[in-house]
């Protein structure tokens, strides 16, 4: 029960696979995350490299043909790995819920938005219609949707982006869950909304809801996330607080994400990439993911895994450049 | 959306009415004098031209069509040829079977097109699917004749279960209702199949699944009217069909309803009786496609508004 306390999820050396015609292939490799209670956990990478998988196998959504392999989800001290359908349906929505990357098309078109959050705190526990009602006006009102009565009744095409986003946001937070799990939350969004909503996240995540916010955007890491995961094929390759991972990068697919990034005040005429691309999961070398793309390969990076190993306390790495 | 039906109804009248001319002019341009055919052979001339003044059909084409139409709206379509009775009449007792039929083939269709569907998309590739798809390729691909024969075999010739032909009771509608909907049913689930098996693709599933809400639930309250929009505008197509006359059933089941009517109308030359039953056909297939639109609109919040 120590947990309980300390950490909302703990994800432990946990592998996700999927049959493909070329064989099987691992889009989530040996990843252990821990998120502490109240805080906003990031993980970042380019598309593809597994998070979102990581996001559905906590809500035990995986696609068909796609199957935890072995590793432990810890949500509140509660193992979700072995849970069966009926107990997944107990937890999604009421002690973690998600919210979608596309707002336009994650509400149904033929249901009043009002109903559709309703219908959260209905699955969950018996209570009356009105009385149902009453909490998504309050909820709507709490994640700043202006006329929430008016609001209730719409459906979703007469909203713009930012407020289906919102609803979104009450249809996951109704519940009070302890984790909730953001999917690129804002890229469909144009940037001052953006802004609105990752400080409406914020203020949510002070109220007690612990944040695990995936993202290919490190300005929008940077914004919320007090520690950050960086993904790359599958894997973590680097976890450090959110400050000394801006700061000292370590891993060179880091130190290229950061170098990737524009600014207004930034001077040089060309902006960095990373070349190449990223790997197929059915291709994957021996040895580090990212060898054939780093600048700094050694001979045996390709050959050899690297382990992840701490550099400073918090701040670890799975590099060769920084293994003993 | 009623100023849109307001408008819809008001096109449909220009319709109905331009159908009228058309079928009106055919009859009268195509060769062959239709009073000729209703004496026989040995009616002497005198006699013929005493019967076309009379039916009004020596007069000019214009003139026909002006009390047609007026006789029409207040409800006389004219007198058949063939039966001696009015158009209306033989209509109106044809268009009860024909209604029973439409009623009965289409529930038919309906239920079993929408279930067969429903869990051909839920359990896709499996035994079911493979099951309900083969019969249903059966079904859109054998002629109504066909299976009307087939049916009449087992269950009224050789399991004596079923009357094969007549509209007596109820239980004459069963094997009719079976072959005119059987195909309904094919083309029903076949769409109800590919539009679910879509909308479990769509983004909302996702977040009802995220929600909490079981996966037949998801089905029951999130994927369902989803799925019954371009499912709804089918049936009431077909619907709209059967009713207008479903010429190949009533005539192997022996059922006297429009499409029966028509067919006799057309060997007899019996232009009032013609032109009431393809005038009535166009009505219905019109009122039909109204109808779908209205439904539509009633389970798409997002049509509703544009009207």
């Amino acid at each position: 029960m120590e947990n309980r306390t300390e950490l909302t999820l703990k994800i432990d050396h946990l592998n996700v696979s999927i049959k493909t015609e070329n064989g099987l292939i691992k889009p989530v490799n040996d990843i252990s995350l821990e998120i502490p209670r109240g805080k906003v956990v990031g993980i970042v990478g380019e598309s593809g490299c597994g998070k979102s998988m990581t996001a559905r196998a906590v809500m035990g959504l995986l696609p068909p043909a796609t199957k935890i392999e072995g590793g432990s989800i810890l949500l509140d001290g509660n193992e979700l790995t072995g849970h069966s359908e009926e107990q997944l349906c107990g937890v999604r929505g009421s002690e973690v819920s998600m919210i979608f990357q596309e707002p336009m098309t994650s509400l149904n078109p033929v249901m009043k938005v009002g109903r559709q959050v309703d219908e959260v705190i209905r699955v969950h526990q018996k209570v009356p219609l009105a009385e149902a009602r009453k909490m998504t006006i309050e909820m709507f009102r709490a994640v700043g949707i202006s006329e929430p009565e008016e609001r209730y009744e719409c459906y979703p095409h007469q909203l713009s982006g930012g407020l289906r986003q919102r609803v979104m946001i009450a249809m996951a937070m109704i519940m009070k869950p302890s984790l909730l799990i953001a999917d690129e939350p804002t890229t469909a969004l144009d940037v001052t909304v953006e802004a609105q909503i990752l400080r409406l996240m914020k203020e949510l995540n002070k109220s007690g809801t612990s944040i695990l916010l995936i993202s290919h955007n490190l300005g929008v890491i940077a914004q919320v996330c007090d520690y950050v995961y960086v993904m790359y094929a599958g894997q973590f390759v680097e976890e450090a607080d959110v400050f000394a991972l801006f700061d000292q990068p370590l891993h060179p697919y880091t130190k290229g994400l950061l170098g990737a990034v524009t600014s207004l005040r930034r001077e040089e005429a060309v902006l960095e990439t990373i070349h190449g691309v990223v790997p197929d999961f059915s291709e994957l070398p021996d040895g580090c993911g990212f060898a054939a793309r780093c600048e700094k390969c050694m001979e045996r990076c390709s050959a050899l895994m690297p382990r992840m190993a701490e550099t400073e306390p918090g701040h670890r790495v799975r590099c060769h450049l920084y293994s003993a | 959306m009623r100023q849109n039906i307001l408008h819809r109804l008001w096109e449909s009248a220009v319709v109905l009415i331009g159908v009228a001319l058309l079928i009106f002019i055919m009859l009268r341009v195509v060769p062959g004098n239709p009073i000729e055919t209703m004496m026989g052979e040995h009616a002497n001339q005198a006699t013929i031209d005493r019967m076309t003044a009379e039916l009004g059909l020596d007069q000019p084409v214009h003139i026909q069509f002006i009390r047609y139409i007026t006789g029409a709206l207040r409800g006389d379509f004219g007198t058949s040829y063939s039966l001696g009775k009015p158009v209306s009449l033989l209509m109106g007792a044809a268009f009860v079977n024909t209604l029973k039929l439409a009623v009965f083939a289409s529930l038919f269709a309906w239920i079993v097109g929408i279930i067969c569907g429903i869990i051909s998309a839920v359990r896709k590739n499996g035994p079911a699917d493979h099951i309900f798809m083969g019969f249903s390729l059966l079904g859109v691909s054998m002629p109504v004749f066909m299976v009307a024969m087939i049916l009449q075999f087992f269950f009224g010739y050789y399991l004596h279960w079923l009357p094969i032909s007549g509209a007596d009771s109820w239980k004459n509608f069963i094997l009719p209702a079976i072959a005119l909907g059987w195909n309904s049913a094919a083309g029903i689930s076949r769409l109800m199949r590919s539009t679910l098996l879509d909308v479990l693709q769509e983004d909302y599933i996702e977040t009802a699944r995220a929600k909490g809400l079981t996966k037949n639930a998801v089905i029951v309250f999130h994927a369902l009217r989803n799925t019954m929009l371009p499912v709804i505008t089918m049936m009431a197509i077909q619907f709209s069909g059967m009713l207008s006359g479903a010429v190949i059933t009533e005539t192997v089941f022996s059922i006297n309803g429009i499409g029966r009517l028509a067919v006799q109308a057309i060997s007899g030359r019996d232009i009032p009786l013609l032109q009431g039953t393809v005038l009535f056909s166009t009505a219905v297939v019109i009122l039909g496609n109204l109808a779908a639109d209205c439904l539509y609109a009633v389970l798409d919040p997002r049509i509703r508004k544009e009207a």
